[in-house]
Order: structure tokens, then C-alpha cells, then sequence
């Protein structure tokens, strides 16, 4: 894995992370829908984190003369949104009979999203955002700090 | 990519041998250390075009690594140069004193 | 002919090979700070300065990858720590920058004895 391999993995994780804001968003938006076209309120959606190695060599050339920093041990990995799956908690009630959504009872279903809880989550995406986004800079002044040893 | 010192290689190859000629040990020491320096910058040539080449494919070469083996090609050849220079001059000097 | 492979430049070079090796680590702590599960992982960047390299240019660099001790996990078993990875990431970083620096002093004196004496 050299520093360009890095910059995949960096490359993943703000990919996975903007990927999470958007379902974060999704949420929010959706913190009211009382009714969906599969019926029932909005459920609550939750990005599915999980490591993934990169595949950026398309040969590992074993045999070429040294100077790897061999990745053979699994050490550097990527990651990515595996699955997104609905919350399965069950979704709050309110009562109000007047709302078309209205069941027998007169509650209402409301998907059980917190906004404080999700600006929370978005908030970590957002950092781990600009985490990934300075490890791709110091990726980026590494390889050119590489290219100075010619000079 | 061809590498440039293995013409000068192939030339080494008829440099006179150690043994044979009827010359002062000193000119043997430079054709051997001359010898030497073309042998080795061919190979650290060879390693430096493998690891670019390796790098440019996206093999997972380390940068750096890649760098450092070019800049020791370099200066392997800038030697060779050096060494041929010095005996090339150290000859003319020897001839100068022959009449 | 040893000039050209000076201890120096061979120290420099694994110098920059296990800074290499750190940093692709530190980007993968950071590339996972949300995977579940995950832990932080490192290595001891002396100690695999010191191991023995005879003929590294032809064996593999393989360093022992460690899980970085002494961090709080998280509920989802997540234990990256933001400030300890940022720090140590401009901290390789400028590492590697004087590794870097040095080496090339290193090869400018080298040129410098191959030209010595002469006018070129």
C-alpha cells in the first residue's frame, strides 16, 4: 500500500460518510411522514458501516525489487456503506383523530426519529468528513515531499 | 525502456583481463574500479526503471522508494562518468610523456 | 561499490518505508472511525526501525501490526480516537518531511564527493 493506495481509503471514508449524511438528511426531512406509499409512517434509516480493502493494484507484482510497504497483512483497509436497513424501533404515537392518518383509535403512527439525535449523527459525519479530507492532504504533501528527494 | 548503460556494459565486456597484458598494475586498477562502476550502475538502473515502471502501473510501489532508486541510478552513472573521465585524462597524461 | 549505498541513505529509506507503513495505518483509523467493531491499530514505530533488515530490498516488509493500547471504546465497539490520530497523522507527516530533507543532504554530498576535484 503506498500513499496513493492511502488516497483510496481516504477517498472511502468520505465517500461512506457522505453517504451516512444523506440518510442522516433523509431522516430529518422525513421526521413527519406519517404515510408511505408501502403504508405506514417513515422508518427511520441507519447507514451499515463496515471495513472493506481497496482494490486499487490491479497486479501485486510480488517479484519487482522491494521498497513496499507490503500490504499483505490485512492492515490497511477501506470502508463502506454495506447496507442501509430501517430502524426497527416502533413508531411513536400520537394522538390525534382528526389526521386522515388517524387509526381506529385515533393515533397517529410517527416514524420515531429524534432530531437532536440525528443533527448529532450528521455532526459526526460531517467531522469525520473533514478528517478523511486532511488525510488525503497529508497523503497528498507526502507524495510530494517524495518527489523533492530528485532535487 | 532501454537501459543506457548496457551499451557501456557490453563494452565492459572487452575491457582487457586482469591477467593477460604486459601494463602497469596502476591501469589495471582503474580498468577494474571503471568496470565496476558500469556494472553497477546498470543494475541500479534496472532497479530504478522496475520500480517507476512499478509505481506508474499502480502496483503499490512506495513513492519515495521509487525516488530514492532513481537518484541512486543517477549518481551511480554520474561515478561511471567520473571514473571514465579520470582514466581517459590519466592516459592522455601517460601519453604525453612517451616520445 | 558501497559509496552509492551509503548506511545513511539505507537508514534513511527505511525511515521513510515505516512512516509509509504508519501513516496508511493512521489513514485506515480514520477511514473507520464509524465501522463497528473496529479498533485502532499501529505499530511500535522504533521498535520496527531497529528489526534487522539484511536484504530488505528483496524480502518483504511485513511490521507487526498492534492494536493500539489504553483507548475508550465506544458503544458500537468502535475505540478510533479523533485527537490521537490527527496528531500522530501531522506528526508522521512532518517526520517524513525532514526524513525527506536529510536525504537528500545525504545524496547531495555523495554528488559532491563524486565531483570533487575536478571541474565539472
Amino acid at each position: 500500500m503506498n500513499l496513493f493506495g492511502m488516497l483510496e481509503i481516504s477517498g472511502s471514508g468520505m465517500t461512506a460518510e457522505r453517504q451516512r449524511a444523506q440518510v442522516v438528511v433523509g431522516n430529518m426531512a422525513n421526521a413527519q411522514t406519517t404515510h408511505t406509499p408501502e403504508g405506514g409512517p417513515y422508518k427511520r434509516q441507519l447507514a451499515v458501516f463496515r471495513s472493506e480493502r481497496q482494490h486499487t493494484f490491479p497486479a501485486m507484482s510480488l517479484a519487482v525489487a522491494g521498497g513496499f510497504a507490503a500490504d499483505r497483512s490485512h492492515a490497511t483497509e477501506g470502508v463502506r456503506v454495506s447496507r442501509v436497513v430501517p430502524d426497527q424501533k416502533p413508531p411513536t404515537l400520537r394522538y390525534d383523530p382528526g389526521n386522515p392518518d388517524a387509526d381506529a383509535k385515533g393515533y397517529v403512527a410517527y416514524p420515531s426519529i429524534d432530531p437532536v439525535e440525528e443533527m448529532t449523527d450528521l455532526l459526526g459525519a460531517v467531522r469525520a468528513y473533514e478528517l478523511n479530507a486532511s488525510a488525503v492532504q497529508a497523503a497528498k504533501g507526502m507524495i510530494q515531499q517524495s518527489m523533492e528527494i530528485l532535487k | 525502456m532501454t537501459n543506457p548503460v548496457s551499451g557501456l556494459a557490453a563494452h565492459s565486456a572487452t575491457l582487457p583481463a586482469g591477467e593477460s597484458q604486459a601494463a602497469g598494475p596502476r591501469e589495471w586498477g582503474f580498468v577494474e574500479t571503471l568496470r565496476g562502476a558500469i556494472d553497477e550502475a546498470e543494475q541500479l538502473q534496472g532497479t530504478a526503471d522496475a520500480k517507476v515502471s512499478g509505481l506508474l502501473q499502480g502496483n503499490g510501489m512506495d513513492v519515495h522508494s521509487a525516488m530514492i532508486a532513481v537518484e541512486k541510478a543517477d549518481l551511480s552513472f554520474q561515478l561511471m562518468m567520473q571514473v571514465r573521465n579520470k582514466i581517459v585524462s590519466a592516459y592522455q597524461e601517460i601519453s604525453r610523456m612517451q616520445f | 561499490m558501497p559509496m552509492i549505498d551509503s548506511p545513511e541513505i539505507k537508514a534513511l529509506a527505511k525511515f521513510l518505508d515505516v512512516s509509509t507503513f504508519r501513516t496508511g495505518l493512521i489513514t485506515s483509523n480514520l477511514a473507520n472511525i464509524d465501522t463497528p467493531g473496529y479498533r485502532a491499530r499501529d505499530i511500535n514505530f522504533v521498535q520496527e526501525l531497529e528489526r534487522a533488515d539484511s536484504g530488505m530490498e528483496l524480502a518483504a516488509f511485513s511490521p507487526a501490526v498492534q492494536q493500539v493500547q489504553g483507548l475508550a471504546s465506544r458503544p458500537d465497539g468502535n475505540n478510533v480516537n479523533l485527537e490521537r490520530e490527527g496528531l500522530l497523522l501531522a506528526e508522521t507527516q512532518l517526520r517524513f518531511q525532514v526524513g525527506v530533507q536529510v536525504l537528500k543532504a545525504e545524496f547531495h554530498r555523495i554528488l559532491s564527493a563524486i565531483h570533487e576535484g575536478s571541474g565539472s
